[in-house]
């Protein structure tokens, strides 16, 4: 593994590099790269298993991860090559003709994630999600249970009390009162500048 | 193909004379495996409300709701789950989380109705065919989720703290704080047992995260005694921590020491302490510089009166100091735990004994209020012979002697009498003090000693003997020794406390030879001072409040702490002080003053 | 080469592949040809389309599959999937680690204990937890158990498929016998929630490696009877034979795993290239096939079942004592160090795996569920239909062993 890496490095510039397990290692490498990255590691190093392409959301970085995993059958290991790319403009090249199973993974990451791969087979087509007029909902901007409040309904009748706030209620109303009053006086005149 | 491959398909056949796998309509009950998750069932009579069910529920589906007969008490939130089965999936995490292991779920099998509504239901309140079934899924100890051990506190080994005053308790590490305060639960069932309602889970979340600034912030939110309460705390809260029904409670005292061990050294910085506070007209005179007192100052500067508090000693503390021996409570640490309460500002007049160098009245006439918190100063004594002959100390003067560093000689043998939080702290110091052997006599048995367990334990690995169900009756002298006169007792009918009565039994007198007997058993109250204002007293001593606001009969005068409640422990009189401080407040304000409030 | 039968189904694959048209070029898989996509002209009469499924026999789950036909052979076949998207991967993004543990075993109804074994593998990898031994060997066990439940309903769906119906009868009553024993381990049927991160949630009860014992020789007995009534019937042979030949330079740029791969000869299992829990202490071999086709898939299947008893027995027997359990953190404010993993697992229907970054906090970034059958069902299927007939297609879809639950997750 060591000597792939490094192999991998002198051609294409290894940026970062984890070593998860003896047979799992990640290398992230940059986007212009990545394809032929990818084409080398399976033509002349033997990673001819596309395991998986997934995609993570790093909103805070205005980036999206894209990991590559590829599998040696003869060694048992496993590479990932991760890219970045911008989240403003998430454009990605296909590698569609690399393997047949690509496709599949790419049209179900443009339609998650909104991550495009132009000139991969049927990506337009919507795949799961058929109908779907929200912005793609892996994203980490797409909160679930907004969703969920503003598109289902709850059961009527359910509510739900805090243990804390019910034994303030019923055994001491009048400590709880004093209690939250100094709280705030005193933290008036610690937070005061 | 071959002929074979025609005939073989008929081998079917065969298992036509086999009994069928489908079961007939009307379904026979098929009981579900003893481990089945069915719908849940709940021992409401252990269940206390904790809602540790809820918070790990993934859908959402549970939620607490109150019980008509359950009653929200101290421990018990009173609330119960309720259970959608619309959302529920089945997964037993709440059992298998469930602290007091009152969840469980049935085997019940089939349960068929038409009724949605009936799909939602509290288990072990709603009545229910499988309510009492006791098959089903249990949460095993190894499948539960928390972690019923405590992490240690590392503390002196006997034989060497036996010979020292010095602090046993060296504190926790960064490692052992977190991996302790990384066991709660953040339920919050604690909240409603502290007396002045510290916010003990927010503060635990903080040493989690290593926010130690914002917990200790919080401490002083509600308690500026944190680091002593750290330290010498009775700890209601551990008494009712949800872990504590089937393990050891979070150590919340000793957490509670770390956040303020850690930050000792910038504390008034964190705390903001030395800022200009609010300024409010009116002066507030308080008797007594114990927790009560001090903390009712602190508060009190804090809304911006003016405090001066009168203490009859030359060092502030009160009980803390004089009755809590060094090796608890180093004095160094409770000198700057006062130091920062006085560094708001509040002024301090020392050797000053009201009611005989100053009146009460005249203290009523020079500030806008008082507090009164004075303590229970006075030891008890057994009425029984003897009681005055050399050699029988009081606890408490015994402990006021040591704390003023005085290192009485006690001889070889020590009889110390009672079963309270005192007696340990007597016959503990005793050992120390260098006496080859130190008995505790009370008069009822170990479960109703009303010391701290944990205090019992370390005596007895200090080498203290204890005697139980024995009382002394005579006490005579004979040379350098004191003949002791005890009887035996035994349990009989609960008191108005609550605990069993002890009865003597008649002719088990037998007689002890020691050196020194120290009497611990109790302490009383001196309200000499309360006719000069003419504010009521009980016929115990203490003083007489109205228990919401703390005000005695006479307006302005508030009481609290010892004083009022009767012999009690620290963080009690630091609600008080906490309470006084919010009603002066009060008081003060619709006495019309304040009205232009300068900031 | 395992057993007999398949000795025989190879002679027969021989024979039959003088009447199997020689691959189509054009659907070589290295070229990217067979990408490009085909125009028919729906107005000229020829062609038909119908929309097959969502409900198929032998399938657990819905898809859907459009196809062309000229006549009633398929000229094209398009999947719909969309029918079962639960959205768990980000559902399990607003969860906390231990709240993933009960709903990541609904992701394939059929082999649910995969799920929860790979999701507990890679948080302990994370986490750098090591599971007590007893945790591992119960954990195969578990995992071959369910190997077996999924394996013996997938056979009498195929059958099914071609219309033997008391065999998926069978094999569903049998997987009910196996479902009893979960019932009584886990105390769930379908769904087992039994593997937690750490180790187990309860060691055995009392009694119950008897009932695996007595459950695997019933199992036993109803594979040597499927053998005669499904494998040896000449409806069943004639049209499983030759139908859905994969070549072996397919397995690659489809990323084929499992017993599919294995059937056409290609010797990828990840129980031995990749040994997890105590799979390298366990005596088996790969079982290999390569005809290729629904029979030697079917047939590899079997063989798998097989395995898999013999594979308990060996566990029973030498299942050593000790605790089940290690000791997590609370798991209520469980927080992971930041990293990434790939665990993978040999599930009935080939290599099984979950990607799982985390950010050091509470809540898992992002896990990635790679289904077995994901490539097989959608990218291989839409090819291998093509030229079949359309009678065909619902022996073909159980026999590539779709998941649709587990394509949309």
């Amino acid at each position: 593994m060591e000597e792939i890496l490094k192999r991998l490095d002198e051609r294409f510039y290894v940026r970062e590099k984890k070593q998860q397990r003896p047979n799992l290692l990640f290398v992230t490498v940059d986007k212009k790269v990545a394809v032929e990255a990818v084409t080398y590691l399976r033509d002349y190093e033997g990673f001819r298993h596309l395991v998986m392409i997934s995609a993570v959301d790093y909103i805070e970085q205005n980036l999206f991860q894209l990991t590559y995993l590829l599998h040696n059958y003869q060694l048992h290991s496993d590479i990932g090559v991760r890219v970045f790319i911008d989240r403003e403009h998430p454009v990605m090249d296909s590698i569609h003709h690399l393997w047949a199973a690509a496709q599949v993974y790419q049209r179900e990451i443009k339609e998650m994630f909104g991550i495009d791969f132009p000139g991969s087979p049927r990506v337009d087509e919507p795949m799961i999600l058929e109908g779907w007029d929200n912005i793609p909902p892996m994203r980490k901007d797409f909160d679930t249970k907004k969703y969920a409040e503003e598109t289902y309904f709850p059961r009527e009748g359910r509510f739900t009390l805090d243990p804390i706030k019910q034994m303030e209620k019923k055994n001491y109303p009048l400590e709880a009162e004093v209690k939250y009053e100094i709280k705030r006086v005193v933290r008036d005149n610690r937070d005061k500048k | 193909m071959s002929l074979k491959d025609i005939l073989s398909p008929f081998y079917a056949w065969k298992r036509t004379l086999e009994k069928p796998y489908t079961i007939k309509k009307p379904i026979e009950e098929r009981e579900g495996a003893d481990r089945y998750r069915g719908f849940h069932v709940n021992d409401i009579e252990k269940c206390i409300g904790c809602g540790t069910c809820e918070e790990i529920c993934q859908n959402e589906a549970i939620d607490m709701v109150p019980v008509d007969f359950i009653h929200t008490k101290k421990g018990d939130s009173g609330l119960r789950p309720q259970i959608d089965y619309g959302r529920c999936c089945w997964c037993a995490l709440c059992v298998d989380v469930c602290p007091t292991g009152s969840l469980g779920m049935s085997n019940d099998y089939i349960w068929v109705t038409p009724d949605p509504e009936e799909w939602v239901f509290k288990p072990g309140v709603d009545e229910k065919e499988w309510k009492d079934d006791d098959k089903g899924y249990r949460r095993t100890d190894e499948a539960w989720l928390l972690d019923p051990k405590l992490t240690p506190m590392p503390v002196m080994e006997p034989e060497v703290r036996k010979n020292t005053f010095d602090e046993m308790a060296y504190g926790y590490e960064v490692i052992m704080a977190t991996e302790e305060a990384s066991r709660c639960l953040e339920c919050g069932i604690c909240i409603d047992a502290c007396p002045t309602h510290m916010d003990i889970p927010e503060y635990i979340k903080a040493i989690r995260e290593n926010r130690l600034e914002d917990g200790l912030k919080i401490l002083y939110d509600t308690n500026p005694f944190s680091e002593s309460c750290g330290r010498v705390c009775t700890a209601h809260c551990q008494d009712v921590c949800a872990l504590g029904h089937n393990g050891d409670p979070i150590a919340i005292r000793w957490l509670k020491r770390y956040i303020t061990d850690q930050t000792a050294d910038r504390r008034n910085e964190i705390l903001g302490i030395g800022k200009p506070l609010p300024e409010k007209d009116g002066t507030v005179g308080i008797i007594g510089g114990g927790p009560a007192g001090l903390t009712a100052a602190f508060y009190l500067r804090n809304y911006g009166y003016k405090v001066t508090v009168y203490e009859q000693h030359d060092k502030l503390g009160g009980m803390l100091r004089y009755g809590i021996p060094q090796y608890r409570l180093p004095k160094e640490i409770l000198d700057r735990e006062i130091q920062t309460i006085l560094d708001t500002g509040v002024e301090v007049q020392y050797n000053v004994k009201v009611g005989k160098d100053i009146s009460l009245r005249e203290l009523k006439d020079k500030h806008d209020a008082l507090f009164i918190s004075v303590g229970a100063q006075i030891g008890t004594q057994m009425p029984i012979e003897g009681i005055d002959t050399p050699g029988v100390l009081v606890g408490l003067e015994f402990l006021d002697q040591i704390a003023e560093g005085k290192r009485p000689n006690l001889g070889e043998r020590v009889m110390v009498v009672g079963g309270g939080n005192t007696a340990m702290d007597v016959c503990r110091s005793s050992v120390r003090l260098g006496a080859k052997e130190v008995f505790v006599f009370y008069r009822r048995t170990e479960a109703e000693m009303p010391a701290n367990d944990e205090e019992i334990e370390e005596a007895k690995e200090e080498g203290v003997k204890f005697e139980f169900l024995t009382a002394p009756t005579k006490i005579t002298k004979e040379g350098d020794k004191l003949k002791v006169q005890c009887i035996r007792m035994q349990l009989g009918e609960p008191d108005a406390t609550g605990r069993r009565r002890p009865i003597p039994i008649e002719g088990s007198e037998f007689t002890v030879e020691v050196d020194t007997v120290i009497m611990a058993i109790g302490q009383k109250v001196d309200s000499s001072m309360a006719e000069q204002a003419d504010v009521k007293a009980t016929r115990w001593g203490t003083f007489e409040v109205d228990p919401d606001t703390l005000q005695t009969n006479v307006h302005g005068i508030f009481a609290g702490g010892d004083c009022e409640l009767g012999p009690d422990d620290a963080i009690h009189a630091i609600a008080d002080g906490k309470k006084a401080a919010y009603f002066i407040d009060k008081y003060i304000s619709k006495q019309g003053k304040n009205h232009a409030e300068t900031k | 080469m395992k057993s007999k039968e398949l000795s025989e189904t190879i002679a027969i694959k021989n024979k039959s592949e003088e009447s199997w048209p020689a691959i189509q070029t054009d659907l070589d898989p290295w070229q990217p040809v067979w990408a490009q996509q085909k125009e028919f002209d729906l107005n000229s009469g020829k062609y038909v389309k119908i929309w097959h499924g969502p409900q198929h026999p032998g399938v657990t789950g819905n898809m859907s599959v459009e196809l062309t036909l000229e006549g009633d052979v398929i000229v094209e076949a398009k999947t719909h999937v969309g029918y079962l998207h639960r959205g768990f991967e980000k559902l399990m993004e607003r969860r906390k680690y231990i709240q993933c543990f009960p709903i990541v075993c609904r992701i394939c109804v059929p082999e649910p204990d995969t799920n929860e074994y790979l999701l507990a593998a890679g948080i302990e990898e994370l986490a750098g937890i090591e599971i007590p031994e007893r945790a591992a060997w119960i954990r195969t066990l578990v995992l071959e158990m369910v190997r077996a439940a999924s394996l013996t309903m997938g056979l009498g769906g195929q059958a099914g498929a071609f219309g033997l119906v008391p065999i998926g009868q069978w094999g569903v009553a049998h997987r009910d016998y196996i479902l009893d024993l979960f019932e009584e381990l886990t105390g769930g049927r379908v769904y087992h929630m039994y593997i937690i991160p750490g180790g187990v949630r309860q060691d055995f009860p009392e009694g119950f490696e008897e009932h695996v014992k007595f459950v695997m020789n019933k199992l036993e007995k109803l594979i040597s009877d499927i053998e005669k009534v499904m494998f040896n019937n000449a409806v069943f042979k004639a049209r499983a034979k030759g139908l859905g030949y994969i070549p072996p330079e397919w397995i690659e740029p489809y990323g084929i795993t499992g017993t599919t791969a294995r059937a056409a000869g290609v010797p990828i299992d990840v129980r031995k290239d990749n040994p997890y829990l105590i799979y390298d202490q366990l005596d088996f071999h790969k079982i290999l096939g390569s005809a290729s086709d629904v029979y030697e898939r079917t047939t590899l299947r079997k063989e798998e079942i097989l395995n898999s008893i013999r594979l308990i027995r060996q566990i029973l027997e030498r299942i050593p004592d000790g605790p089940v359990r290690a000791k997590l953190p609370n798991v209520l404010h469980w927080k992971i160090p930041a990293g990434e993993t790939y665990v993978r697992a040999e599930s009935g229907r080939g290599e099984m795996g979950y990607y799982m970054v985390s950010d050091g906090s509470e809540y898992p970034r992002r896990v990635h569920v790679r289904g077995a059958s994901y490539t097989h069902a959608m990218a291989v299927l839409e090819r291998l239909a093509v030229g079949n007939s359309i009678a065909d297609m619902a022996g073909l879809m159980p026999s590539l062993q779709t998941c649709p639950p587990e394509i949309e997750r």
